[in-house]
């Protein structure tokens, strides 16, 4: 079975997304993270389609694992996808 | 720009379009401070107090909807939440902001 890896996409300058990281962490839950401000035109580009493949606006945090998506800071809704 | 007086304009610019929108600044100061002090790093950076939550597209017509209070441009979602989405604004009959969710715009528009 493969597994399913976590990416958080988060902005620097984001309150909740620092508390999504901290999230994570607190759960010992391995995560990739890729800050959208910070990154480069084709990585931004990439994000911005996920998103928008998504249904939802640029919003930050947002979680992604398989192909279930969480917009925003959701701790009831992480606990569902991630099992912690 | 002095960063201090920058958030002390912020207060007064943004506290009254929010309240004329039926808005309020959070009563949770600390996410407020934090907020309009990553606004004023956005402004110098990018010209205008972009929401620090929100990401740029690259697209100024499309850009612009996301300055600081953005909320004419969200505010269906918005008012389904009863906060703006970075939260530095609530509706003014919120007390407690911790009650409240980020509601994701696919969530809210299904």
């Amino acid at each position: 079975m493969m597994t399913e890896d976590v990416i958080l996409y988060t902005l620097s300058t984001c309150p909740w997304c620092r508390k999504s990281k901290a999230y994570l962490n607190e759960r010992n839950i391995p995560f990739d993270n890729i800050e959208y401000d910070l990154a480069d035109e084709e990585t931004k580009e990439m994000i911005r389609n996920v998103i928008e493949e998504s249904g939802e606006k640029l919003a930050f945090p947002f979680l992604k694992k398989g192909d279930q998506c969480i917009c925003g800071y959701n701790p009831k809704k992480y606990a569902e996808i991630l099992g912690r | 720009m002095d960063t201090e007086k920058r958030k002390a304009q912020y207060r007064e610019m943004f506290g009254r379009v929010a309240d004329a929108l039926g808005y309020k600044f959070s009563p949770d100061e600390e996410i407020v401070d934090f907020i309009l002090e990553q606004e004023v790093t956005l402004e110098k950076k990018h010209g205008n107090p972009f929401c620090p939550c929100q990401g740029l597209k690259g697209n100024r017509e499309e850009d612009m909807k996301i300055v600081c209070p953005c909320i004419p441009f969200n505010r269906e979602h918005f008012d389904a939440m009863k906060r703006c989405w970075c939260g530095l604004f609530v509706h003014k009959d919120v007390e407690d902001p911790d009650e409240l969710e980020q509601l994701a715009y696919s969530e809210f528009n299904s």
